[in-house]
């Protein structure tokens, strides 16, 4: 058998503990404290009176969707945007009618394969190994020589 | 504190008022010093003032108080031991060693309130802080021994082994002061029961 506990004993209350310490003086904050508090109480929060209550829970889905969209729109932008306007712009007439036509499948091998020689008297031999390489995969088949 | 967290600012009046007592109490008899239990009750009204628009009813109020009080306390103590670190650093330099001992623990910081000390209030005194904030938490807010452990953030074993201890020391350190059960009623309390034995 366990020995009476005393915090058991406590804990139901009105122990003689308890009760002393009931009877010991109760000091409470002085009247200038209490005013100071009050004061502060009443000055507004950062945002106003109803301050700091959170973001409305139904803005958080928005807002994922919002930075979704957006991260998708610059992903596209960077892979396809500004690349292919220089491209366009830079190139010489040749190509940029190529790109304009916008269908690098639907040119023939021979048109595609004059682009790429355009390219290269240009000098852009790197932009010109770049549309070699992209006319390979595209006609895995075609003979091209030696270029 | 729901309707002063919605913009309510007479609900804090009420507020206010149930709770001053208790705090004060808590916090005058933790840190021993009145200066700076007020500096804290102020510290900790202007905590809650501040992050009343994130305050939900998970809890009872008074746990969610006590929480910043204690959070208040323990920077407290934490910054006054630093400070005696320091102090005790300088002095050392200067050839002048003063004890390290922590400002609500000085003579004259607790002279202060040598007339309103009790057996009791100093055996209680006398407790590990934690011991006497478990105490102070029970008696001031009536807060359950899980409450306590909540509040003080500890687990709920830690919380009932430190206010079985400071009963336990309590009711020893009172009765070698043969004070428990012999308490001598005050003036009006005496009338009381004379008036109730008539």
């Amino acid at each position: 058998m366990h020995p009476p506990d005393d915090l058991d004993e406590y804990l139901r209350g009105d122990s003689a503990l308890s009760c002393q310490y009931r009877r010991e003086p109760a000091p409470t904050p002085p009247p200038a404290l209490d005013a100071r508090v009050l004061e502060l109480s009443r000055l507004p929060g950062p945002n106003g009176a109803r301050a700091g209550r959170g973001k409305a829970p139904c803005l958080a889905p928005l807002a994922f969707a919002a930075s979704v969209l957006l991260s998708v729109a610059l992903v596209l932008a960077i892979v396809f945007g500004p690349q292919s306007v220089r491209r366009a712009d830079d190139a010489p007439r040749v190509v940029r009618i190529a790109y304009n036509s916008d269908a690098k499948l639907a040119r023939s091998p021979r048109a595609w394969l004059a682009d790429i020689a355009a390219l290269r008297r240009a000098g852009r031999n790197r932009e010109a190994e770049e549309e070699l390489r992209r006319f390979r995969s595209a006609y895995p088949g075609y003979y091209i020589g030696d270029r | 504190m729901l309707r002063y967290r919605d913009g309510d600012a007479d609900a804090f009046s009420a507020l206010y008022a149930r709770h001053k007592g208790p705090l004060y109490r808590y916090l005058l008899r933790q840190v021993r010093n009145a200066g700076a239990a007020a500096d804290l009750f102020q510290e900790v009204w202007s905590r809650l003032v501040a992050t009343r628009g994130r305050y939900e009813a998970r809890a009872k109020f008074a746990t969610y108080l006590f929480h910043i009080a204690h959070n208040c306390t323990m920077d407290f103590f934490r910054r006054d031991l630093r400070l005696h670190h320091a102090a005790g650093d300088a002095a050392h330099e200067g050839q002048a060693p003063e004890p390290e001992v922590p400002e609500y623990q000085r003579p004259d910081a607790i002279a202060e309130f040598a007339e309103q000390r009790s057996a009791l209030l100093a055996s209680l005194h006398a407790l590990p802080q934690e011991q006497r904030e478990a105490f102070l938490l029970r008696e001031e807010t009536g807060l359950t021994i899980e409450e306590i452990a909540r509040v003080t953030q500890v687990g709920v074993e830690t919380a009932k082994s430190r206010l079985r201890y400071a009963i336990r020391k309590l009711k020893k350190s009172l009765a070698s002061r043969e004070i428990v059960g012999a308490t001598p009623l005050r003036p009006r309390e005496a009338m009381k029961a004379a008036n109730a034995s008539t």
